[in-house]
C-alpha cells in the first residue's frame, strides 16, 4: 500500500509528467488557454492513460513476451492506444454529445500525446505489477491535469496583463512553465530519508 | 515549389520547433547535451525520411479511411528499426536518449508531415520536405542543447569550452532551464521576424 | 460491408509487411545488441575488480538477499572473478535510496571482503549536487576499505568518509548501501566462494 502511494505521489508531484518528464507538452501548451477545456482534456487524459496502461500491460505480458516479439512493442502499443482513443471517442459521442463538443479535436489528439505512450513504456521498463501500473497510469494523468489546470489559471490571468508582443503566446507560456517546473522541483527528495 | 525551396523552408520559415512549435517533448527532454541533441535530430530525420518516402509511394493505394492507422504503422516500423540499430551500434547514445527513441513515433512533426505533405506529394518532393523538416528539427535541437550544455555544464560535446572560473548554472540542464531556453529563443525569433515584416 | 472487408485486408497487409520487416531487422541486430550488453556488463565488472582471467558474467552465484515489497525473494547475483582458477573476488550490485530515487552501485570485493572498487551504475540525483557521487574523488575513497578497518559513516556523522559540499543524503545513502553489501558478503561468504547455490 505504501509503495502504491509513493508511486502515485511521485507521478503527480515529484516526477510530474509534464514539468519533470517532458511528456504531454503539446496538449499542455495547446489546450491550456482556458480552465474549462483544460479540465475536460485532463479528465480524458486520466481516463485514456489508465486504460492504456492496463491494456498494454496485458499485451506485453500475455502476448509480446510469450511469443518473443518484444521488438513489436512500439508498433503494437501505439496501435492499441489509437484504437482505444477511437473507442473512447465513439462512446463519448453516444453518451454525451455535449462533452464531445467541449473536447472537440483534442480527443483524437490524445493519441499523439507522448504522455500516454510514454507511461505505457515506463510501466514495462520499471517492471510494475498490474496494480502498480494502474496507479502509475492514473497518477501520470492526474499530474498532467494538475499541471494543465495551473497553467490555464495562469494564462487566463496573463491574457489580462501586458505581455510584450514578441513574447505573446508560446514564449510567455514556456517561461511560465519554467517557473512552474522550478516550484515543482521542491518536491524532489520528498521521499528521501 | 522546387526541391531546394521545399528543403529550405523546413530549416527556417517553417522550422517545426521554432515556428510551428511541434515536437517540443523530445526537444526539451534530450537537449541536456549537444551529443544527445544531434543524435536525436539524426534519428528523427531518418525516421521522417523513411516514412515520408514510403507513405508517398503508397499514397495512391491507401484507402482514405485507414490512412492514419496506416501512417502510424509505417512510422512506428521505422522508429523500431532506428531503435534496434541504435541499441546495436550506438549503445551509449541509445541509453541516454532512453524512452524518447520509441517516442519518436508520436513526434507530431512526423505524423504531421505524413498527413499534410507526403500523402499528397511525389516521392522526390517528400524527400526534400523530410530533409528540410528533419534538418530544421536538428538545427533547433543543436541550438537548444548547445546553450544548455554550455551554460549548464561549461562544456560542448564534452569538451570544456568555458574557463574554469565559470560556475555552471546547473539549472540549465534541469527541466526549468529547458523551458527557459526555448521560451527566450521563441520570443527572440518572434521579435526578429516581427521586425522584418511590421 | 465490402468496404470494411477491403479496409481490413489493406491494413492487415500493411501490418504483416511491417511485422516481417521488423522481424528481419530484429534478427539482424540481435547479436550485436546482446554483444553490447555483455560488453557493458564486463566493462562494469572490470572497473571494480580487474584481477581476473575468467568470464565472470558466466560464472556467478545467485543468492537471496532480502525480501521485496511483495514478500518474495530478492536475489543478488554475485559475479565470481578468478585468476588461474583461483578465486580473486566477487562483484555484485547494491541499491541505495538516494535523494532522487534508487542509486545502483556495483561493488567489487577481494576474498577477504575488502573493496577493490565501486562504480555508480544508475542514479537520478541532482546534477551538480548529489550527482557528484559519480566523481573519482568520491568513489576512490572506498577502495581498500572493509568492515573492520573503517568507521562506516560520513565524517559529519562521526565516520571516515567525505561527503559532498551541499549534498548529504546522496553520499550517506551510498555509504549505507556499501556497508550493507559488505555485511551481505560476510554472511554469504561461504556460499559465494564455493559457488554453492543458497
Amino acid at each position: 500500500m505504501e509503495n502504491l502511494l509513493v508511486i502515485l505521489f511521485s507521478a503527480i508531484l515529484v516526477n510530474n509528467f509534464v514539468l519533470a518528464r517532458f511528456l504531454g507538452l503539446c496538449p499542455f501548451l495547446g489546450v491550456s488557454r482556458e480552465l474549462k477545456s483544460s479540465l475536460s482534456m485532463g479528465a480524458a487524459v486520466i481516463f485514456v492513460m489508465t486504460l492504456a496502461s492496463v491494456s498494454t500491460w496485458f499485451i506485453q505480458y500475455y502476448l509480446l513476451i510469450p511469443y518473443k516479439v518484444e521488438f513489436l512493442q512500439t508498433i503494437v502499443f501505439i496501435l492499441v492506444i489509437a484504437a482505444l482513443v477511437q473507442f473512447v471517442e465513439m462512446v463519448i459521442q453516444k453518451v454525451s454529445p455535449v462533452l464531445q463538443k467541449a473536447l472537440g479535436i483534442y480527443l483524437p489528439l490524445i493519441t499523439t500525446n507522448c504522455a500516454v505512450l510514454g507511461v505505457c513504456i515506463l510501466n514495462i521498463r520499471e517492471d510494475y505489477s498490474l496494480l502498480e501500473t494502474i496507479v502509475h497510469g492514473a497518477g501520470g494523468g492526474i499530474g498532467f491535469t494538475v499541471a494543465i489546470l495551473i497553467m490555464a489559471g495562469i494564462r487566463e490571468r496573463l491574457s489580462l496583463g501586458r505581455v510584450p508582443k514578441c513574447m505573446q503566446g508560446f514564449p510567455i507560456s514556456f517561461i511560465t512553465a519554467c517557473l512552474m517546473a522550478l516550484s515543482f522541483f521542491c518536491f524532489q527528495g520528498f521521499f528521501a530519508h | 515549389m522546387g526541391f531546394f525551396s521545399e528543403f529550405i523552408k523546413g530549416l527556417w520559415q517553417e522550422n517545426p520547433v521554432f515556428r510551428i512549435v511541434l515536437g517540443i517533448c523530445p526537444t526539451l527532454a534530450v537537449s541536456t547535451q549537444l551529443s544527445n541533441g544531434l543524435g536525436m535530430g539524426l534519428a528523427a530525420t531518418f525516421v521522417l525520411l523513411g516514412s515520408n518516402v514510403f507513405i508517398s509511394l503508397i499514397r495512391n493505394v491507401i484507402p482514405d479511411k485507414i490512412r492514419i492507422p496506416a501512417f502510424i504503422v509505417v512510422i512506428s516500423t521505422f522508429v523500431t528499426v532506428v531503435d534496434l540499430f541504435m541499441a546495436a551500434y550506438t549503445p551509449a547514445l541509445h541509453e541516454r536518449l532512453g524512452i524518447f527513441i520509441p517516442l519518436i513515433v508520436v513526434n507530431c512533426i512526423i505524423l504531421g508531415r505524413a498527413e499534410a505533405f507526403a500523402s499528397k506529394s511525389t516521392v522526390w518532393m517528400s524527400i526534400a520536405d523530410a530533409l528540410g523538416m528533419g534538418g530544421g528539427f536538428t538545427l533547433a535541437l543543436t541550438l537548444i542543447s548547445s546553450i544548455r550544455e554550455l551554460l549548464g555544464n561549461g562544456t560542448l560535446l564534452g569538451i570544456h569550452v568555458l574557463p574554469a572560473a565559470y560556475s555552471p548554472a546547473v539549472i540549465m540542464i534541469l527541466p526549468p532551464g529547458a523551458f527557459l531556453t526555448i521560451g527566450i529563443l521563441l520570443g527572440l525569433f518572434n521579435y526578429l521576424s516581427n521586425r522584418k515584416s511590421p | 460491408m465490402r468496404e470494411i472487408f477491403k479496409l481490413t485486408v489493406v491494413l492487415t497487409i500493411i501490418c504483416s509487411a511491417a511485422a516481417t520487416a521488423l522481424a528481419l531487422v530484429y534478427n539482424l541486430t540481435k547479436e550485436p545488441i546482446a554483444y553490447q550488453q555483455r560488453l557493458k556488463r564486463l566493462a562494469a565488472i572490470r572497473a571494480v575488480q580487474p584481477d581476473y582471467d575468467n568470464e565472470p558474467d558466466k560464472d556467478f552465484v545467485d543468492l537471496p538477499a532480502a525480501k521485496d515489497k511483495k514478500g518474495g525473494d530478492l536475489t543478488t547475483r554475485f559475479y565470481i572473478t578468478k585468476k588461474g582458477g583461483v578465486f580473486t573476488g566477487t562483484v555484485f550490485t547494491v541499491s541505495a535510496s538516494g535523494y532522487g530515487g534508487e542509486i545502483d552501485i556495483m561493488l567489487g570485493l577481494a576474498p577477504d571482503g575488502t573493496i577493490t572498487g565501486i562504480q555508480i551504475l544508475n542514479h537520478t540525483e541532482t546534477p551538480g549536487l548529489g550527482a557528484k557521487i559519480t566523481e573519482e574523488k568520491f568513489i576512490h575513497q572506498f577502495n581498500s576499505k572493509n568492515l573492520s578497518n573503517t568507521n562506516w559513516a560520513l565524517k559529519k556523522d562521526g565516520g571516515d568518509f567525505d561527503q559532498i559540499t551541499g549534498a548529504t543524503i546522496s553520499p550517506r545513502a551510498v555509504v549505507n548501501a556499501l556497508h550493507r553489501g559488505l555485511v551481505l558478503f560476510r554472511n554469504d561468504r561461504e556460499e559465494i566462494l564455493t559457488g554453492k547455490r543458497g
